[in-house]
């Protein structure tokens, strides 16, 4: 009763339906939740974390539900909060700054501030759906947070909705805010420690010129050669991307984005500048790659080219739908020196455990994403499938790598926190947890695996029939 | 580990604005800082760490029982010069690890005037380059830290890798803590590569400044406005060009303003004309644009209770950097108002320093 005296009946979805649909992110991780919840505002986001906690029951945040590593999905049951309503954009052009509502979609934050030679800089792969709320909680990052950082870097402020529901605005215009920097530790903590209803993002300048090169390649040897000189010699492009050819082959036979199929590997390389300056880095890259073996490098000659290669870029996730059922993709980082022989030990580990494997990646930034197309409605497959990941994942690691670069942690990694801290790390990261969340009410057993503080993340369930309270 | 006897003790009393303290300590070991820290939580003992001392005027002035002091923490662990990657010990001198990097034309983008600050020091209270409008803060540098807390665990957070999401964000959580979660150890910071170009241009006219996207800086103090550039041979000639200034080759970064008081001023970016117009005309100052940052120096602390006013009812506020100790009960509030969800703060100190015993009290709101 209690949430629906707070949202009324058309805030609440309880049926079967409603139930499964929202009971798991892109992942291949489902959950159970007790009911869906749309708040309009912060306040009755209040009201959701007041009831959830007055019950102890978890609450699940959820934007669009791009997310693979189940951070959207109610694992441990309990209320999904879908935050797509709070979706108005307040633009300060002077200041170069707007106000967006969690639900607003990356894609369309662009959108809005174009009109005054602006744009928001995280630009993840699922940008057209992904939500701001979604990109904070992830510190979602995307191919131009290499010269620009991820989304970190461009959130100046957030409103977040606190334990007890208690709603505080973090940061702002002004940089530097004295004390604690609360608003830095919310950003990539996956819904665990508070609700964001809204951001104070950055807004970059659109840059006078671009250019986007197409390098083709014989050995991805040679791209990544090429990735690790072209850093080396003092620039920094605003993207630098990696396709291998089955995933080349995957985007063509979707969209014909003009990907030269019969090439080992791609490097999608992009610079931005003053127009005189593009030019000569353009031709600085061209160098470097035909110093390492490109066959042939294309340059977008319009903008309709260059979107065309993003556009294949971008929906190379997508492409994969139409080969097989289901995918599982990592999202591990390397030193970018090391790229070399940790993409040799991947391809190797695919092959013995006879996997369709295919990699496209930030580069730039040594975060791969090796992606395993698969069936799970073939016997045994899936196991095979996870034991593969586990083993990428771990090569990164023992390369000097870490476990996710942008797409967070959630249910997907949470137990291979193990291999990358130690027990007194995880204990910390634990505490910090039960300073914002006492009562283990927010996206509960996410992030962190089980023991990693003395006492237990579920908190402490009081077990009260589920139908009276909704 | 050096105890220092007594004597050493009032030596430092000696130098004016250095804390006075029954014990300096100088751990060579992250284990010594453990022991310490442990010594000093049984004790309840308060322990003020000090890098180079450049960032000991900010907050209360404390009264430490321990002081550590963090100069024999300073090695380079690790340069990836082609991952753009360092690590390298708290203690280290920002301007030597410069130094150090302009070697193979990379940047750590930590301040260009630093004096005798560490890394640590600069991370702990947050400071950032004057080219932060391009290349972002301080905080966008830090991958990975280690961290004794206040009860001695070692706390390793982040990651030696450009980017990553592993966990929370820890590290980012210590810039400007003032080592109220523990004494930073060692860093890995992201380093950035210096383009071969560079160029100062003289305006007259701030408006001219928007003929360049993305200019590395626009600076403005008493002496008029700056703007400096990087990039290709092609590019800065080219932004030269369109700023229509006199032009100087290489990167001039301006002095930071001196003086007994000295200020940080905090307004939203489009602020910073207005903030420039009502700093006391007897200061001086540095402004940041597109940041609204102004560093500001001054005499006495005339005038600055009407600009806090003033910033704080605009979002902003007015932080004292440094004042002089001798000015006893008539020191100027330090950090202005309170800081959004104070409780909160203090629990999430109380988790990593449970006897508050590093640095008490230097942050607002005597957290």
């Amino acid at each position: 009763m209690d949430l629906r005296a707070a949202l009324g009946d058309d805030g609440v979805l309880e049926e079967p339906i409603d139930l499964h649909l929202f009971s798991k992110d892109a992942s291949l991780i489902r959950g159970q939740p007790t009911c869906i919840v749309f708040p309009q505002t912060a306040e009755e986001v209040a009201e959701v974390i007041r009831v959830a906690e007055k019950y102890g029951t978890p609450i699940v945040p959820r934007g669009a539900g791009t997310g693979l590593t189940a951070g959207a999905s109610p694992t441990e049951g309990g209320v999904v909060v879908v935050t797509t309503a709070l979706n108005d954009i307040d633009v300060d052009v002077e200041n170069r700054t707007a106000w967006v509502g969690s639900g607003v979609i990356n894609l369309d934050l662009s959108k809005a501030v174009k009109q005054y030679g602006l744009h928001f800089a995280p630009d993840p792969s699922s940008q057209s759906a992904c939500t701001i709320g979604g990109n904070v909680a992830n510190n979602s990052g995307g191919p131009h947070c290499l010269a620009e950082g991820s989304t970190t870097s461009h959130i100046l402020g957030v409103e977040v909705v606190l334990t007890g529901g208690e709603i505080v605005t973090l940061g702002g215009q002004a940089p530097d805010t004295p004390g604690l920097d609360l608003k830095g530790i919310v950003v990539g903590s996956e819904g665990t420690l508070g609700i964001v209803t809204k951001a104070l993002v950055r807004l970059l300048p659109i840059e006078p010129d671009v250019r986007t090169l197409l390098l083709e390649f014989p050995s991805v040897e040679g791209a990544v050669a090429t990735v690790t000189e072209v850093i080396a010699a003092g620039m920094v492009p605003a993207a630098l991307e990696l396709m291998d050819q089955k995933m080349m082959q995957a985007v063509e036979n979707w969209l014909q984005a003009g990907f030269p199929t019969e090439a080992a590997a791609v490097l999608l390389a992009e610079v931005v500048d003053e127009k005189e300056g593009v030019e000569s880095q353009a031709r600085l890259i061209e160098d470097i790659g035909r110093r390492n073996g490109a066959t042939a490098v294309q340059l977008a000659a319009n903008e309709e080219e260059r979107a065309l290669l993003w556009l294949g870029r971008k929906s190379a996730f997508g492409a994969i739908a139409q080969m097989e059922s289901d995918y599982y993709l990592h999202d591990a980082v390397v030193p970018r020196t090391r790229l070399v022989e940790t993409m040799r030990a991947i391809y190797e580990i695919a092959e013995r455990y006879d996997l369709y494997l295919l990699n496209v990646f930030h580069a730039g930034d040594g975060n791969l994403h090796p992606l395993i197309a698969f069936d799970a409605s073939e016997s045994g497959t899936s196991e095979r499938v996870h034991k593969a990941g586990e083993e990428m994942v771990a090569v990164c690691l023992k390369n000097g790598g870490a476990l996710s670069g942008e797409h967070g942690i959630g249910v997907e990694k949470r137990d291979m926190m193990r291999m990358a801290f130690t027990e007194i790390d995880l204990d910390a990261q634990a505490r910090l947890k039960e300073a914002f969340d006492p009562s283990g009410t927010f996206n509960p057993r996410k992030v962190l695996p089980a023991g990693a503080r003395c006492f237990d993340f579920g908190g402490v369930r009081r077990e009260i029939p589920e139908g009276t309270w909704v | 580990m050096n105890y220092h006897p007594p004597h050493i003790s009032r030596l430092m009393s000696e130098i004016p604005g250095a804390p006075t303290a029954e014990l300096v300590v100088s751990p060579k070991t992250v284990h010594d800082v453990v022991a310490v820290l442990h010594h000093a939580s049984d004790k309840g003992l308060a322990v003020q760490v000090m890098g180079g001392g450049s960032h000991s005027g900010y907050g209360t002035p404390p009264e430490p029982d321990i002081v550590m002091s963090m100069d024999r923490l300073g090695e380079v662990e690790a340069w990836e010069v082609d991952d753009l990657t360092l690590v390298v010990g708290a203690g280290a001198r920002v301007s030597a690890i410069e130094e150090m990097l302009g070697e193979e034309k990379q940047t750590a983008v930590l301040p260009e005037r630093p004096g005798s600050s560490t890394i640590g020091g600069v991370i702990a209270s947050g400071r950032s380059s004057l080219r932060r409008h391009r290349l972002y803060s301080t905080r966008e540098r830090l991958l990975e830290t280690t961290l004794v807390t206040g009860d001695g665990r070692i706390v390793r957070s982040g990651g030696r890798v450009v980017k990553n999401v592993t966990g929370y964000d820890l590290p980012r959580l210590q810039v400007g803590a003032f080592g109220s979660l523990g004494v930073i150890v060692s860093v890995c910071l992201k380093l950035w590569p210096v383009p071969e170009h560079g160029a100062t241009v003289r305006i007259s006219d701030r408006d001219q400044a928007s003929a360049v996207t993305r200019p590395l800086a626009v600076l403005e103090d008493e002496e008029g406005i700056s703007v400096l550039v990087w990039g290709t041979e092609e590019t800065v000639s080219a932004m030269c060009e369109r700023l229509d200034g006199s032009v100087s080759e290489g990167l001039d970064w301006p002095s930071d303003p001196t003086g007994p008081f000295r200020w940080s001023l905090r307004v939203p970016p489009a602020l910073t004309d207005e903030a420039i117009s009502r700093i006391p005309s007897a200061w001086s100052f540095l402004a940041v644009h597109g940041v609204g940052e102004i560093r500001a120096g001054s005499d006495s602390s005339d005038g600055a209770s009407d600009l806090r006013d003033w910033a704080e009812s605009e979002g902003g506020g007015l932080v004292v950097v440094d004042q002089p100790h001798a000015t006893g009960d008539d020191r100027f509030e330090p950090w202005g108002a309170e800081p959004p969800a104070l409780s909160l703060q203090r629990d999430l100190i109380a988790q990593f320093d449970p006897a508050r015993v590093i640095n008490p009290g230097r942050l607002p709101a005597g957290l």
